[in-house]
């Protein structure tokens, strides 16, 4: 995994890799899609429809800001300025916190990528003992 | 309960499929220690017709992939060949029967398409811009500019949290619309400053509540330096109010579909 940590003297951030995140939003609903092309047996794998998405917008997202809003302090802003307060950040717990949410997410996405799999696996499966 | 084979029975023949990657040009040479999919990691091979070739590897189908190394082996395989030759990347979990379904109905079906989209490639590379917003300078910013919102605040603060609930929603509504609003800004601003050093931009939905913008662009291999500039400039504006990642050279995804002719609807 990439961490938000800023290389010294400059504000950008290039990792030399891919986060794991990174390439579930590269790969899973970008490319070629070869069915689209061809015809062939895709062997038990359903062509991935995998939604890898945060629901942005939710009960539960609003409460969450609400509790981000009451936490802020704005003195704390106000007098150290953003520079400061973006500091602190750094170093504070906001950044596990984030990253927890964010590899989360993750595991949801590849435990719903591993069940499509085994559903079209089993659904394949049913299929042939049907006809 | 019907018959199935389970765990105590295996087939004793295993059935293999051909997965495959991405297309490139013919004459693509693969590294020595190109590994796939699968658990070993399957060697990876060149399936050639006429001017282009597949990359594919041998996967067993009765196991299924999607391991966090499945994807990452995926995407390093194309992201590294990217850097040599252009690639039309497939998306993940294209598997075909064998080889030859591979050459007649793939590659010789799709040929000439195929062969245009890799020469309109050629040279071109894409990277991705990630923005992300500093959670508690973001909803400064948004109290500062939304008298509503910091209102709510208050109230917020000044009630037993039992009574809040309406105002907690309500408040969380309008910095939700707040950052999405910002979002479609600031994704507008990157594409902006960015467009002079591109080929193609291509804006991604959001993936996280606090992205500020999610852009792959399409860019000449040779013009790396100065894009990087240009998004290294960004991220000094920007210092301290959105975080700014630099992802690539990878291999073009997000702009296969558009360079495919005889794909749209």
């Amino acid at each position: 995994m990439t961490t938000a940590v800023q290389p010294a003297g400059g504000a950008l951030d290039r990792p030399s890799s891919s986060s794991l995140a990174d390439v579930l939003d590269s790969i899973l609903d970008k490319g070629l899609v070869i069915d689209a092309y061809v015809r062939v047996s895709l062997v038990g794998i359903e062509l991935l429809t995998v939604d890898a998405r945060v629901v942005v917008a939710s009960v539960d997202t609003y409460l969450r800001f609400a509790e981000a809003v009451n936490r802020l302090d704005l003195s704390a802003t106000e007098e150290q300025g953003l520079p400061g307060l973006m500091h602190n950040m750094r170093e504070g717990g906001a950044k596990d916190k984030a990253k927890g949410a964010a590899s989360g997410a993750l595991e949801a996405a590849s435990d719903k990528l591993r069940d499509t799999l085994h559903r079209g696996d089993k659904a394949d499966t049913k299929d042939s003992k049907e006809h | 309960m019907s018959t199935t084979a389970t765990s105590t029975q295996r087939p004793s023949t295993r059935q293999t499929g051909c997965y495959v990657y991405g297309i490139v040009p013919a004459d693509a040479e693969l590294p020595a220690d190109a590994y796939g999919v699968g658990a070993p990691p399957a060697r990876v091979t060149l399936v050639p017709y006429g001017d282009i070739a597949a990359l594919v590897s041998t996967v067993d189908v009765g196991q299924p992939i999607g391991r966090p190394d499945d994807f990452i082996a995926h995407e390093r395989l194309l992201d590294t060949t990217a850097a040599n030759v252009p690639v039309l990347p497939l998306r993940f979990g294209a598997v075909v029967t064998n080889t030859d379904a591979v050459a007649e109905d793939l590659l010789a079906a799709h040929h000439d398409d195929f062969a245009k989209a890799l020469a309109q490639l050629a040279g071109r590379v894409q990277y991705v811009v990630r923005c992300r917003y500093v959670e508690p300078v973001l909803l400064a910013e948004i109290l500062a500019e939304n008298p509503e919102a910091a209102s709510l605040r208050t109230q917020m603060r000044d009630l037993p949290t039992e009574l809040t609930h309406d105002v907690r929603i309500r408040l969380g509504e309008l910095v939700s619309q707040a950052i999405e609003a910002k979002r479609g800004a600031d994704t507008t601003a990157v594409v902006d400053a960015l467009a002079e050093h591109c080929v193609a931009s291509a804006a991604r939905p959001a993936s996280h509540e606090h992205d500020a913008a999610h852009v792959a662009l399409l860019a000449e291999k040779a013009h790396e330096a100065p894009l990087a500039k240009a998004v290294d400039q960004l991220a000094r504006d920007w210092d301290g109010r959105v975080t700014v990642q630099l992802l690539g050279p990878l291999a073009p995804y997000d702009f296969v579909t558009t360079l495919s002719p005889g794909h749209g609807a």
